[in-house]
Parts: structure tokens; sequence; C-alpha cells
């Protein structure tokens, strides 16, 4: 899969959460100069489902931080957060979004583009930082079977601890697998695999 | 309220300049009056600098309308000089800030409240920023001296209904109610709180930052005895300045009418402009934030003049509680006018949360809570 662009963002959704006109108007004016295409969404609403949403416009100061329209803005969409009000316990609840980036108000035309570029690769990075780490913890949640794979090829091949994990590390490599999958494979079959195609 | 009492102080503080022989020159003021709507403030301002050439603004009561403006005396070189307190985390150089920052007025009274009254505290506010960020040192203060903030009940600006709060401050009876509320919601709940006291029998101390004598006055005589309240000008200060000030204002306002700490913060902002403009022969902005800068004026709330690192002025913390006849008995106030600390960058916490265990007699206090139960 190729990685989007951070830079191309013609195309892309903008859901805009704001409540002063004059500011909707700075922001709506340059999302449409770069091809994007805008939503507008009353902060004094629940958030909407965010489906058909690539980036949201919110203005932090628009929205109560102690009300229910506040506790219900946990989305995916990466949110870029307009600052006007730099109090800790603004921040804090701004925090809690996670923001993929921010703007100080007050806006100008200059800025904006930044903002959403930041955002978007952010956002990616976020994704793939995600499918990482569930990488990760896959491979953690697999060491109890790699572990009774490993006393079980012990006991069978009569091996050492290190002797028995290189025979299915090196069995796995030939079988093209990960050390977790053959584990799996040594635990059900009840020893190793007697593979012979071979996928080379 | 607030903006009527404002008004009325600048131009008291006009017409002052005018007669004076101090000043070689006279202010001429553009009233405009946008009424609290958001964004009616930067209309205003607009108005103000394109249409009536405009150097100097005095007003905003809320944070929100200071916000509309900011941009505009930034864009085009004003100053808005500022006079209520607000929640701090703010710097422009294009705003003179002359009302209480926090450490002026929250710190004091959570200082105060840990010392003298209790560590665990019961919190109502109106919802919006100056509660939350109140609230927040509040908590933070709070907890790092070892105690709880109860709760956390807000209501919407405005709000009356506030029978549900008391009745749960009654059944759980805090040992203090910090009352972050502001106008009509304010005065429905400590007349409230003070009918159900009285009924179930209790003494629940309850503070407020923003409290002053005309809201007293709207609270009622008796309902409105006893709180303690945290300011830099409260009407009963000590000395010539203030009991002149006083004497001026009801000679001007009728003997009825009382000043505010509000009012007192918008005749120090047109006060310390002119002494300003006149230090510096000119009433070009840069010049006179210049001239500002350090300029010590002996206000009716005691020396007052602007810290040029962040615009904001030193101030004397007092605090105080209020008496029958809507007037405040001083009980504390800051040996000198304290240094504005905006960002609260000089909090030490541990300073205030050592204090506890520090001081016997807060340990006694404390050991009240603990009762032996067989």
């Amino acid at each position: 899969m190729t990685r989007p662009s951070p830079f191309s963002v013609r195309g892309r959704r903008a859901l805009v959460v704001m409540r002063e006109e004059r500011e909707i108007s700075i922001v709506r004016r340059q999302l449409n100069r770069l091809g994007m295409t805008v939503a507008e969404h009353d902060p004094a609403e629940v958030p909407p489902p965010d489906e058909n949403v690539d980036v949201i416009v919110m203005d932090a100061d628009s929205i109560p931080i102690k009300s229910d329209p506040a506790r219900a803005w946990k989305v995916h969409a990466p949110i870029i957060a307009l600052i006007g009000t730099e109090t800790p316990s603004r921040l804090k609840w701004l925090l809690d979004l996670q923001p993929a980036s921010f703007l100080i108000k007050p806006l100008r035309s200059a800025g904006l583009y930044t903002a959403l570029v930041v955002a978007f690769d952010s956002a990616q990075r976020r994704i793939e930082e995600a499918a990482h780490l569930e990488r990760l913890e896959d491979r953690i949640r697999s060491r109890r079977m790699v572990l009774a794979a490993v006393l079980q090829t012990m006991r069978a091949h009569d091996l050492s601890e290190p002797d028995a994990f290189r025979l299915i590390r090196q069995t796995a490599m030939r079988h093209r697998t990960t050390v977790e999958q053959l584990s799996a494979e040594i635990i059900t079959t009840g020893g190793m695999p007697n593979r012979t195609t071979r996928t080379a | 309220m607030m903006a009527g009492e404002m008004r009325k102080s600048a131009l008291m503080a006009i017409d002052e300049i005018n007669g004076s022989d101090e000043f070689d020159f006279t202010f001429a003021a553009h009233l405009r009056d946008p009424g609290g709507v958001v964004a009616a403030y930067h209309t205003a301002c607009d108005d103000l600098i394109r249409e009536e050439q405009v150097d100097h603004i005095v007003g905003c009561y809320t944070s929100a309308s200071r916000k509309q403006v900011i941009p505009i005396v930034e864009r085009t070189e004003r100053l808005l000089w500022h006079p209520a307190r607000y929640e701090g985390f703010e710097s422009s150089d294009n705003v003179i800030y002359v009302g209480a920052a926090p450490n002026h007025n929250v710190v004091p009274l959570v200082r105060h409240m840990l010392d003298q009254i209790a560590s665990d505290v019961f919190c109502i506010g109106s919802n919006y920023v100056w509660t939350w960020e109140t609230n927040r040192v509040v908590r933070e203060i709070v907890t790092s001296a070892g105690g709880r903030i109860l709760a956390e009940r807000l209501l919407e600006l405005g709000e009356t209904a506030v029978d549900h709060i008391v009745s749960e401050i009654i059944e759980r009876k805090p040992p203090a109610v910090f009352n972050t509320l502001v106008g009509e919601s304010s005065y429905s709940f400590i007349r409230a709180l003070h009918e159900a006291t009285m009924r179930a029998g209790l003494a629940i101390p309850m503070l407020s930052c923003s409290l002053c004598e005309p809201e007293l006055d709207l609270i009622g005589s008796v309902a409105s005895v006893g709180c303690v309240a945290s300011s830099a000008y409260f009407e009963s200060i000590e000395g010539p300045a203030n009991r002149a000030f006083v004497a001026r204002w009801k000679a001007r306002h009728g003997a009825d009418s009382n000043p505010c700490v509000d009012g007192l913060s918008t005749y120090v902002c047109v006060m310390l402009l002119a002494r300003a403009i006149r230090r510096a022969g000119s009433a070009e902005v840069g010049a006179v934030r210049r001239a500002a800068a350090n300029h010590r004026y002996d206000s009716p709330q005691g020396p007052v003049w602007v810290d040029p690192d962040n615009n904001h002025c030193f101030l004397t913390p007092r605090l105080a509680r209020s008496v029958p006849g809507c007037q405040f008995k001083i009980f504390w106030e800051a040996d000198a006018p304290e240094r504005p600390d905006p960002y609260l960058s000089n909090l030490d916490l541990t300073a205030v949360g050592t204090r506890l265990e520090r001081s016997n007699d807060a340990m006694t206090k404390r050991s009240n809570h603990l009762r032996i139960v067989k």
C-alpha cells in the first residue's frame, strides 16, 4: 500500500466545527482554494459520525469543556484545534482529544495548509504506529505459545533451549512463516510439522 | 450590572482628569455598548479605531469579549486597558491588564481556606472559562496540600435554579464551599444556601473571588453576610486616597451607591492612561506603553503600577468578610503590592502544600475533622 501524501489535500473532506462566522469564512475560503470539500457542524450539537470526514477543524473555545458535546468528541478523524484561550483547563480538554495539529487565533489565510499537512501526516503516522503496535502485541501474546513449542521441541528432540529455539527459527524460515505461527502448529500437531512443500 | 459600574467609573475618572490642573490635556470619551454580545465587541472596536481614530480603549469585562478585541488592537497597534480580573494565561503587548491576575485573588483565598477553614472543599461555578480555570487552580493547590475537591458543580451562565445543588450541600455538609458563580446565578445560590443552612442549623463558610459591594445589596442584606471574598479592592480600604475616592463617588452617584472593584479598576485604567500620556508627552501607543511601565500611581486601592514584563499590574491582594450593611470587613492584606503572575509560573505548590503540616494552628484545625467513633 502506498502511503498517501500529506501534501495533496485536494478532494479531502473537512468538517468545520466553529462558531464565529468571520473565522468560518476565512477557513472556508482557504479550504476551497485547496480543493477540499467543506461541511459545517454546530459546536453546540453532539458530534456527527465521522466516516465521511478526513479532517476536523475545531474552534476549541466554541465547546464548553464540561458539557455533553465536549465529552462526546472522541473521533478517528484528525483534529486541527483552533486555540484562543491558552488556559491549562482548556488545553487539558484539548489534549484528551489528541489534536493532530493546531492554529492560534486570530486566523489568517496563512497557516491552515501547514496545519492540514501536519494533521494528515500525523494521522497517517498514527495509523502506522497503531498497526506496528498491534503486531508487537501479537508477538507478546504468542510468547507463551513459543515458549510451549520450545519446551516441546526440547523434550521431543532432546535439545537444549537455545538449540530448540534455533531449530524452530530455522524451520520457520525454511517454511517462510513466522516463529509464532510455527509454534502454534507445533502445539496443535504435537510436533515439528513435516512439510515437504517449500515455497522457495 | 458590571458594564454600568465600569462606564460610570470611567466617566468619573475622565471628568476628574479634564477638571484637573495636573494634566495639560483633556480626554474625549467615545462610548460604545456592545451589550455583552460577544461578536459586537469586534465591530464596536473596529468602529472606534477606524471612525473615531481612537488610540486607547478602556473596557471589556469578559474574556470572550477581550479575545474579540485583541486581534484588532494588535493589528492596528492600539492599547486596550482591561479593568476586569480574569483567569490569566494571556499577555498581549497591546493590552494593559489592570484587573487581578489569579495570583492576586485565587491563590490567597485558597491559601486562607487551607490555613484557617478546611482542606476539603465543594466547588460550584458558572460553566465558562473563568470557573474552569479557577477550579483547576483550586484543585491543584488543594490536592497538593492533601485536601480533596468534594464536588465540582457547574451551572450555565444566568441559570438561577440552584436548589438541587443547595440540597446536595446541606446533605453532604462540606467544610467549605468555593463559589465561582457569576451574576444572578451567584445571588440566587447565596440566598438559597443562606436560607438552607439557617434552617438546617449549619455554618458552612462560602468563599468567592468575585463578590463585590453592589452585589451584596442585590443578594439582600441578611443573606449576603458572612461570605469570605478575595479582591484587590474593597470600599472599606482605609487611607485618605480611598476615603476621598468614596466621598467623590457618593457625591457623584448618590449616598446609597457603592463603588466596586471592577468600577474602581476601570477608574484606575483611565488614571494610569492619563499619567502615562502626561509622562510620555504624547498619546502615541508605543510611548504611552513605555511611560506606563513601572510608573507608580497611588490609587484608592493602594499603589498600582504596570509590570512591563507582562503588561499586568502590581496589585495588593486582600481578603475580607461581608458584614451587615452590604460592606466588607478586611481581615488580611498583603504587605506590599504583589507582582502579577498571569501564568502562575511562580506558584510554589510545595510551599502551599506543606503549609498544613508545618502550621500548628492548621494542624489543630485539621484534627477537628477527626472524631473518635466507638
